[in-house]
């Protein structure tokens, strides 16, 4: 081989590579100031934005923090969200227990059942809770034929906070099972040969090795309970019970004249706690990453014997299942094909195609639907890739505010859904010449992208973190720019983790309703939108209709998604 | 083609000075190692010549042109520098085939579809992987790895090829037959070659020149004869090979010899060194296979002592010998006697250092 080695000499091809980590960055800015700005400027403005004639004032801030109203708005909520948290916590801790360390029957077949709820709306499962266990329910009313009495009452503070428990005990149960399969089980055998029974070994050994994954848990679930709108809407508003995101969509939809100055108040205040609180669950993290205890080396986890109780463990995951998920699940569906679902009448009597043809045939409804689907299939996929170029800048680039960029791409977790509704609403009225946008599906689409960029880019950043940083500085010395290095070589590695991120993101986009109910217009409804119309209006069958759809949509997403990654 | 320049290299983490002051010349088709323990600074001056790190201060440039000039803010990227360059754990992409790895960067240089073949058929049949083109690194042995690591840092023809420990993952027994294979691919392109390695027999077997760092620092730069003969530091010559030291004054210096009082009554010659003055303290540095067993007629540089731990090492011995002088290593082909030795230190093995600098 004759080599004819040239001198180095630069190349004159112009990099496209600043420019689009530029864009992308302002992009970012953009979207998480967007509905920030207007929110601030009228919570210390004295009239609404639109006016041209406004003044500061603290006024709102004042006329607010002295509501009695507001106070007990507040009460509510925190009891609410504390009860919520206790119960969802412990449940979880428990079941990622049992499920990971110890000789349950069919381990496998209980995780997928206990994560189920994680993919359902809070909104259907609120629905879905009513419909058996509601003052009318299909099991209040049976056992209110039992026993001469309601057993229950599904429309209070726990019964809110059981039906919500239900949607956030696998946020814990996933923490901790991760925590788990990290720690090294030896620890707990370490403890049974020094004497420590299986329950002993738990509590000395397990349980504190857990604490960071329970602390972290219970911070997130507190946080998203105190900003969930759809449970205490549904159940709480018969009764009265108001928490802070029924209570601003009551004073933003109620019609009459609307207090601007009090809704912005009450966002601003409410944003500052939630970011105080992410900031403390970050800061947890940043300091517990020392509690785990190896490098997560497989080694063959041998499961803890329950022994004779291994069965009743077993009775009661599958309990736990059938009377909080399945059941409420199953019921929704037979609602949707009857006409009255009730134990005083046989099913099958008053089966019907009623509320489906309703759907279907009324034109708002149906286009519910479509739009759900395209925001969910084109937002998620536009939403992942902006996710991932995001997280490959603020990790596998040498963009100068990458830190910058990191924290500003994980803030929306502290704006609550209800929150950026309003924000992108008042940005789109404000900013003249994007009144256009405002009522199309592009609209809801960049509020559900700009509140989930934490979601996706927790989803793609491992993924991205663990491939050799070789890998891409190979590609950089071949010549390689820094978008031909991301195209390449980073994204096509990646490719697992943007499938399930994007399955993520659709299944989060087809359920999100909180950002778009004041967002939604003629036109650019959604399903969850719909649902809640329907339901103020009192029509129950079709929105255990629409419901049903959404489930049966969430179903096949999960199913092709992971008949994609198995073919791989 | 033309030398690679390195003037005023200097890097800092935070308060860490990772690089301090390097200057360096790689001439044109020479080998050069940079060798030192881990964190001496020798794979963060190669980051810097590949443009994957930006120095604090500094100028390299190669046969003229500039790749990285601190106080003139010029750096260019390391994809427009045109270097070949082997990682540690070779880097193969995972997703690409062997074909599509090697042809990576021959692509972003608008290489023609023919000549992109030729070139990679012509590559891979130099380092013995022909027809190997339509398979996947993971299909690979670590040998065959390295070796496409190699191909595809060269089949771009670039000016200068970097090589960042690039047997470490190999083998004990692959690693040596690698080291002669890899000299011999090297001078057969002439391709100039800065190759990182905390390996001392193997910077000394494939160097033209090697570069001993520490601390940031080049401590020395020469041929691998003069790094292991004429080491310039006590820290060189007790990284590279098995030394033992000896603290002493100059006591004379007459008839091309100096002489070195060490341990009280014992005075060492020295052939070099001259210009020492008697009365100086020095730092006398010997090798352990440079020490024999003295015969029985010797009288000079004779140190006695007695033996305290031996070792087999395969071919030779390695025994530590306690001495007036200080405890001596030394590695023989016969088994040293037990108990009382006399030891010879051949004048011409003796190597005279400053004394204490700091290991």
């Amino acid at each position: 081989m004759t080599v004819t080695v040239e001198a180095a000499r630069p190349v004159t091809r112009r990099s496209l590579d600043l420019p689009v980590q530029v864009a992308l960055a302002a992009a970012t800015v953009a979207l998480v100031f967007f509905p920030l700005v207007p929110i601030l400027v009228q919570a210390f403005s004295t009239r609404p934005l639109y006016d041209p004639v406004r003044a500061f004032t603290l006024s709102n801030f004042t006329r607010v923090l002295s509501s009695g109203a507001f106070w007990s708005v507040v009460g509510t909520t925190v009891a609410f969200a504390a009860l919520t948290t206790v119960l969802a916590v412990t449940l979880g801790t428990v079941l990622a227990i049992l499920i990971e360390r110890t000789d349950l029957p069919a381990r496998g077949l209980l995780n997928s059942l206990v994560i189920l709820p994680f993919y359902v709306s809070p909104l259907v499962l609120a629905f879905a809770w009513a419909v058996i266990y509601g003052p009318q329910g299909y099991l209040t009313i049976w056992a209110r034929q039992l026993i001469g009495h309601d057993p229950w009452n599904l429309y209070s503070i726990p019964g809110l906070a059981v039906v919500s428990m239900v949607y956030y005990v696998p946020y814990t149960y996933l923490y901790c099972t991760a925590a788990l399969s990290l720690s090294d089980p030896q620890v707990e055998d370490a403890a049974r040969i020094a004497g420590a029974g299986p329950l002993r070994a738990i509590r000395a050994v397990t349980l504190p090795l857990l604490r960071p994954a329970i602390t972290y848990s219970a911070l997130l679930t507190f946080v998203s309970a105190l900003e969930l709108l759809s449970i205490p809407l549904v159940l709480g508003t018969p009764a009265g019970i108001r928490v802070l995101a029924s209570y601003l969509y009551i004073l933003g939809i109620a019609g009459g004249r609307i207090d601007y100055g009090a809704i912005a108040a009450i966002s601003v205040l409410t944003v500052a706690i939630v970011t105080a609180l992410v900031w403390v669950q970050e800061r947890l993290v940043s300091e517990e990453r020392r509690f785990v205890t190896t490098g997560g080396r497989a080694s063959r986890i041998r499961p803890m014997q329950l022994g004779s109780l291994r069965w009743l463990a077993f009775v009661f995951v599958m309990a736990y299942f059938t009377f909080a998920v399945l059941l409420p699940l199953s019921g929704i569906v037979a609602q949707s094909a009857t006409a009255f679902l009730s134990p005083l009448i046989n099913p099958l009597q008053v089966l019907t195609w009623e509320n489906y043809r309703l759907i279907l045939e009324t034109e708002a409804y149906r286009r519910s639907i479509v739009n759900s689907l395209i925001i969910a299939t084109l937002g998620g996929a536009i939403g992942i890739l902006f996710m991932a170029f995001i997280s490959l800048m603020s990790y596998r680039s040498e963009f100068p505010g990458r830190r910058a960029l990191t924290y500003l791409a994980l803030y929306p977790r502290a704006i609550p859904g209800i929150i950026v509704g309003i924000g992108f609403l008042w940005a789109f009225l404000l900013i003249p010449g994007l009144g256009a946008v405002r009522n199309t599906i592009w609209a809801l689409m960049a509020a559900f992208i700009m509140r989930y960029i934490p979601l996706g880019f927790g989803a793609v950043s491992p993924a991205i973190l663990r491939i050799s940083p070789e890998l891409d500085r190979a590609a950089r010395v071949a010549g390689a720019d820094w978008l031909g290095t991301t195209r390449r070589i980073l994204l096509p590695l990646v490719r697992p983790a943007l499938l399930s991120g994007y399955t993520l993101l659709v299944i989060t986009f087809l359920k999100e309703y909180s950002s778009a109910l004041f967002l939604f217009a003629r036109g650019s409804e959604v399903i969850g939108t719909t649902m809640i119309e329907l339901w103020r209006q009192g029509n129950s069958g079709p929105v255990a209709a629409l419901a049903s759809i959404q489930i049966v949509l969430t179903l096949i997403v999960l199913a092709a998604s992971s008949a994609l990654l198995r073919r791989r | 083609m033309g030398d690679l320049v390195i003037e005023g290299l200097v890097k800092h983490y935070g308060p860490v000075l990772a690089v301090d002051n390097v200057s360096l010349t790689v001439p044109a088709g020479k080998l050069v190692s940079l060798l030192g323990p881990s964190g001496c600074g020798k794979t963060t001056t190669l980051n810097c010549i590949a443009g994957l790190e930006r120095p604090d201060a500094g100028v390299i440039r190669v046969a003229g042109t500039i790749l990285t000039d601190a106080s003139r803010r010029i750096f260019l990227p390391p994809e427009r520098r045109r270097l070949g360059m082997v990682f540690q754990s070779y880097a193969l992409w995972p997703h690409m085939t062997v074909f599509d790895n090697l042809a990576f960067g021959l692509r972003l240089q608008k290489v023609p579809r023919d000549e992109i073949h030729r070139r990679i058929t012509e590559v891979l049949e130099l380092v013995g992987l022909g027809g190997m083109e339509r398979r996947y690194p993971y299909q690979l042995s670590g040998g065959q790895q390295q070796r496409v690591a190699l191909a595809r840092a060269v089949v771009s023809q670039p000016a200068v090829l970097l090589l960042d420990e690039p047997l470490s993952n190999l083998d004990a027994k692959v690693r040596e037959q690698a080291r002669f294979w890899l000299r011999e691919f090297q001078q057969r392109l002439g391709i100039t070659t800065v190759y990182v390695t905390h390996d001392q027999a193997e910077a000394l077997a494939i160097s033209d020149l090697v570069a001993v760092m520490s601390a940031g620092k080049v401590l020395q730069y020469g041929p691998p004869r003069e790094i292991y003969e004429r080491p310039a530091t006590r820290f060189v010559a007790d990284f590279i090979g098995a030394t033992s030291f000896l603290d002493g004054t100059v006591s004379d210096r007459s008839d091309g010899l100096l002489r070195v009082r060490v341990g009280g009554e014992i005075e060492l010659c020295v052939t070099h060194a001259l210009a020492r003055q008697p009365g100086e303290p020095v730092v006398l540095a010997v090798r352990a296979e440079r020490i024999t067993l003295a015969a029985d007629g010797d009288t000079v540089n004779i140190v006695p002592g007695i033996k305290r731990s031996q070792v087999y090492l395969g071919s030779r011995y390695q025994s530590l010998v306690e001495t007036p002088a200080g405890t001596l290593r030394v590695e023989t082909a016969m088994e040293l006697p037990d108990g009382k030795v006399r030891l010879k230190l051949p004048p011409e093995a003796l190597v005279v250092l400053p004394p204490e600098e700091g290991s």
